[in-house]
């Protein structure tokens, strides 16, 4: 792609609960609109409204008997998530009518590439394709236009609803530079807070900023968000990327057929070693663990187990995969082994549940806990995390072969 | 065997005991109800062997005849078959007869149906109502009992003790304890005088009490409980609900419930239940939600959630707080299911660290008691 | 099912019931049995009598079931609700099979003291299903009792079967298998010869319609004949022309074999007095004239000549080249 300007578009649905469910019940067309966990009871939160509701002042995580004030006719549902996930489905093959390289990024958003299939004029082709959602699925989108996904992202932004919104990189310094960073895509509240230590307060300093304060405030995605900030952004539009996000694997073929079970249990333990640090990298948690065993025969069987608490330690991964491996392994000459780790969630969605029999190994650690506590109350959160947060070579693999094999389906 | 019966009667029972009768099972015998008619009166009983539930319609009530027994005897017939043919018949009396081998005449008016039934002697034999243990308790009592230890059994088979109740009564007592390891029940009950002496360790499958609560009807103001070797068997007027017993030891969970601590926090229940009720709303999909919380200065406690979807969810409750200040994390579903069981106006909480069980009690219940474990965050 | 008493499996596994009936009257019940021997040798139905005995209310002389008793009806009919058995579901005992047996391991009896689990053909048991069982033999509860039975304990977890007391069931004797075909109408010409080629007497039974077992009788006998009156290179020729065509897998000609070592067998047992054994008795007039003209170390030579083709045939000798050369050694002392 170097060499030639891409177009790359970002497709952004408008408040999509809400709006399906008006797909789904026209009455509620042009009507102020909430959803909410317990509509029957005046507790519960909004998760969600339509503009109509937003016009009164309703927001989201806002108590339903506050946004009831606030707005007393405003009709609230239940989420009906197999909706949301049925409707999302429909329009992802919608865009994908237009282009392979589409990138859903979440249930309601995603990225495409459509370089090579402009006909006429990209506004035109983002016209057609929100006319077409707008009549076909009954559902509001906003599209951002840019020679990048950043930039696509800031410009569906910019006008909501049905808004089309064309950011070329030209416009970056008169439109984005004025603004603080926390309005930047990328750039939450913690990290404007260590922006401002450093003295960059809108995204014009940060394009300016210098990188190795940066590299030591934010590390490299420091560095990133400055390119970002510059309206560069060499990420490309993967159709798997949402693959690579739900699991993390890695398999290796033997050298030999092999029945010896602790050169196999080896191997696995050196599975979960490049595992556990890929998944360290990436700071994320595994809640499933699945093994994959090919026989001599080419028969390949995987097994999985779901898991109490999401795990990343390399001895946890191992533990689950041996037992895994002994449970299902049926003695014959194994050809190849891998390990997958599933269902990841970031670190901070990561818990483990307590066990009465067994807590009182790691209340020890309580002594440690508390001395954290209070260095983060003095200097704030980031001072310090359990072990130095460090990238971890091990998570290479040297094949090319390091995609997750299993998501391939 | 040959007798008379209020055809109303008999479709009451067998509505009963068909609840307990196995869908599925490896012993034939168990598809059938095993009627016995006896001096006293009809008997009806279903079993699948876990759970038997025996139905007895008595001779006369309130003056008024209800069975007229011509012949004592019993058979078992196939239930389902037998459950319809019963619901058929036109007249409000049913003759049921029993002729050479297992044949069982059915007749009300000019309707009558014949059935082969089963030997009466290869349905499993349930323990006798004067068993070696027996006292009696409030059925009101018996339910809440119930209600307040049941929820917090296990429902995983990795350990299959703890899919039960542990009950154990001494000292004239009866404690109740269920814990699936993440959280523990425990409700205390005083026993009548006469059952002083009474010592006795039991583990009641969390299953059969679910089905007890509902068959325990309200008008039974008290309800005998016997406990034999292998059965408990709860004795309502005129029903019996059988239910076999766990085998093995319960662990020892008196010493896992800490008595001192560092923190107490004192909350209105039901402001609580419904802040950490939001807070956990966007727990979906079968997701264990976790709830923070924290003790602000001035007698308030910060309850908070984070979802992608949505972001964080704050909210603030006003309590009495003594003692250290606290961080802790839950889970919602736990603290709402303990917090419901106690169903207090008032709740306290004891906290003796982040990573160490806590206790939630009520003052004006002092019989009840709930445990849970923190969840440690990264 | 055929259920057998405790007396006629006496007759036909005296060691195993003597070690049954000595633990029974002691009191001496393990936790767990494992039941193995070939296929026909009563495992099944020893383990369905041994239950009885565990459970039945009117015991004999403290070991025997009195086979009238509710109980023992009851395990007839599979009433019993504190006995199980598990079979193969298809090919294999499922997991879901032993997992019906771990939550019934998890309760207490429903009416007695004892559970009683069969497992039939243990070996059959998945690698995960072998597993959960083996989690139970770790650690019994109460008075449960397991009897495993397997045909082939070479295909057992050497875990599971350090665990169990090991029973082992013995061919059943020749002459009880013989006296029992006879009985069922099996010609005592035949009699012999089919229990002689199996253990079971079912499949013993079921020889009496095997065309190819009729017809390789004919053929063996027919051979016996040409190498006493013929040329050698008549026999040859009678191999070539008749016997291969016949006897063409492995299996085939190793079942030859043994039956042209039945007869020489049989010689051996005319010239020692002990008629009443042998397994051709129709031809006993044959033998005997045969039995004058050989000495006992030309019998013993052409024996251990069979045995030897026999070896060899496990070593995938070419079988017409086998045959040939076993031939010459027979025909020629």
């Amino acid at each position: 792609m170097p060499g030639r300007a891409r177009i790359i578009f970002h497709i952004d649905m408008n408040s999509f609960y809400a709006s399906v469910e008006m797909a789904y019940d026209p009455v509620l067309k042009g009507k102020p609109l909430a959803i909410a966990g317990n509509p029957e009871e005046r507790r519960g939160i909004i998760v969600t409204c339509s503009y109509e509701a937003r016009r009164f002042g309703v927001k989201t995580t806002m108590p339903v008997w506050e946004a009831k004030k606030l707005c007393p006719q405003l009709i609230i549902r239940k989420p009906n998530f197999d909706r949301y996930r049925a409707m999302s489905k429909k329009i992802f093959a919608l865009l994908r009518e237009y282009t392979d390289l589409v990138e859903p990024a979440s249930i309601d958003e995603g990225y495409m590439d459509v370089t090579d299939h402009v006909t006429d004029h990209p506004v035109r082709m983002a016209q057609q394709i929100q006319q077409r959602i707008l009549k076909e699925l009954d559902l509001p989108c906003s599209i951002g236009i840019g020679p990048n996904k950043f930039l696509a992202k800031t410009a569906s932004d910019m006008k909501k609803p049905l808004g089309i919104t064309v950011l070329r990189k030209r416009d970056v310094p008169q439109i984005l530079w004025p603004l603080p960073t926390g309005e930047m895509y990328g750039v939450g509240k913690k990290t404007a807070e260590k922006l401002k230590q450093i003295g960059i307060l809108t995204i014009g300093d940060l394009a300016k900023g210098n990188d190795i304060q940066l590299r030591n405030a934010l590390g490299i995605n420091g560095i990133r968000l400055k390119e970002w900030a510059n309206g560069n952004d060499h990420r490309p539009v993967n159709p798997e990327a949402i693959y690579d996000f739900k699991s993390i694997g890695n398999s290796t073929t033997l050298a030999k057929d092999t029945v010896d079970q602790t050169f196999l249990l080896n191997t696995l333990q050196n599975l979960a070693k490049t595992v556990s640090a890929r998944m360290q990298n990436k700071e994320v948690f595994a809640t499933t663990i699945s093994i994959t065993i090919r026989y001599n025969d080419r028969t390949t069987w995987t097994r999985s187990q779901k898991l109490e608490n999401p795990i990343q330690e390399m001895a946890d991964v191992y533990a689950v995969s041996k037992q895994l491996f002994l449970k299902h392994w049926n003695g014959k000459p194994v050809r190849l082994l891998g390990i997958t780790g599933q269902d990841l969630v970031d670190k901070d969605q990561a818990f483990e549940q307590l066990n009465l029999f067994t807590y009182q190994e790691i209340a020890k650690q309580e002594p440690l806990l508390e001395t954290i506590e209070q260095l983060k109350d003095k200097y704030g959160e980031d001072i310090i995390t359990k072990g130095v947060k460090k990238y971890r070579p091990e998570g290479q693999t040297d094949t090319g072969f390091n995609k997750d094999f299993l998501m391939k389906k | 065997m040959r007798f008379f019966i209020q055809k109303e009667r008999l479709i009451k029972s067998v509505q009963d005991v068909i609840k307990a009768v196995a869908v599925r099972t490896t012993i034939p015998i168990l598809i059938g109800i095993k009627i016995d008619a006896d001096e006293n009166g009809v008997s009806l009983t279903g079993s699948d062997s876990d759970i038997s539930i025996r139905s007895f319609i008595p001779k006369e009530e309130n003056d008024e005849e209800i069975v007229e027994i011509v012949e004592t005897g019993s058979i078992v017939l196939q239930a389902r078959f037998f459950s319809e043919v019963v619901k058929k018949l036109p007249e409000s009396i049913v003759e049921i007869r029993l002729e050479d081998q297992f044949k069982t005449v059915i007749s009300s008016g000019n309707a009558e149906f014949v059935i082969h039934g089963l030997d009466p002697e290869e349905y499993p034999r349930l323990p006798q109502v004067e068993g070696d243990t027996h006292f009696s308790i409030r059925s009101d009592l018996l339910k809440t009992l119930i209600k307040q230890t049941v929820f917090a059994v296990s429902t995983s088979e990795t350990r299959p003790i703890l899919t039960g109740v542990h009950w154990t009564i001494q000292n004239q007592e009866l404690l109740a304890v269920a814990t699936d390891s993440h959280r523990l029940a425990q409700k205390k009950v005083l026993l009548e005088p006469a059952s002083s002496g009474l010592e006795k360790d039991i583990v009641i499958p969390g299953k059969s009490l679910n089905e007890l609560i509902k068959v325990i009807d309200e008008s039974d103001e008290t309800i005998e409980i016997v406990i034999t070797d292998n059965q408990i068997l709860f004795k309502a007027e005129n029903l019996l609900f059988y239910s076999r017993l766990l085998e093995g030891k319960y662990p020892e969970t008196s010493r896992l419930i800490p008595t001192n601590w560092e923190t107490s926090v004192t909350l209105d229940a039901k402001d609580f239940l419904q802040a950490v009720d939001r807070a956990s709303l966007l727990a979906r999909e079968g997701k264990n939600n976790v709830i923070k919380f924290s003790i602000e200065e001035d007698g308030i406690v910060k309850i908070s959630s984070y979802t992608p979807e949505i972001g964080t969810v704050e909210e603030k409750v006003r309590g009495q707080i003594k003692g250290d200040e606290i961080k802790i994390s839950f889970s919602a579903k736990y603290m709402i299911d303990a917090l419901r069981a106690i169903d207090g106006t008032e709740v306290t909480i004891y906290f003796t660290g982040p990573l160490r069980p806590f206790i939630i009690k009520t003052d004006h219940d002092e019989s009840i008691l709930q445990l849970l474990l923190p969840v440690r965050t990264y | 099912m055929m259920t057998k008493t405790w007396d006629l499996l006496e007759k036909q596994q005296p060691v195993v019931m003597r070690m049954l009936k000595n633990m029974l009257q002691r009191d001496r019940i393990a936790h767990a049995y494992l039941f193995e021997g070939m296929k026909g040798t009563g495992k099944r139905e020893t383990a369905i009598v041994f239950s009885k005995a565990i459970f039945c209310e009117n015991l004999q002389d403290g070991y025997k079931p009195c086979e009238a008793c509710v109980s023992c009806k009851r395990i007839d009919n599979r009433n019993n609700p504190d006995l199980h058995i598990i079979e193969p579901d298809g090919a294999s005992i499922k997991i879901d099979q032993i997992r019906y047996l771990q939550q019934e391991f998890s309760k207490k009896a429903v009416e007695s003291e004892h559970k009683v689990y069969i497992v039939v053909d243990a070996d059959k048991m998945t690698v995960n299903a072998a597993n959960s069982l083996l989690k139970f033999l770790e650690e019994p509860d109460g008075d449960t009792i397991a009897i495993l039975i397997t045909e082939q304990i070479q295909k057992i977890l050497p875990t599971i079967l350090s665990r169990c007391q090991l029973i082992s069931f013995q061919p059943l004797p020749k002459d009880e298998i013989i006296q029992q075909l006879i009985e069922m109408g099996i010609s005592p010409d035949d009699a012999p010869l089919f229990a002689h080629l199996t253990n079971n007497i079912d499949e013993a039974y079921a020889l009496k319609d095997d065309e190819w077992l009729l017809q390789a009788r004919k053929l063996v006998l027919k051979l016996n004949e040409i190498m006493d009156y013929r040329q050698f290179m008549d026999t040859l020729l009678y191999i070539q022309t008749d016997w291969l065509p016949h006897f063409k897998t492995r299996e085939e000609v190793d079942k030859g074999l043994d039956m042209l070592l039945y007869m020489y067998r049989d010689i051996l047992a005319v010239q020692l007095n002990h008629e009443d054994r042998i397994v051709y008795p129709h031809q006993l007039e044959t033998w005997k004239r045969k039995a004058l003209h050989l000495t006992p170390v030309q019998l013993a030579q052409k024996i251990s000549a069979i045995l030897e083709a026999k070896k060899r045939l496990n070593a995938n000798v070419n079988s017409a080249l086998l045959m040939e050369q076993l031939a010459v050694k027979l025909q020629e002392g």
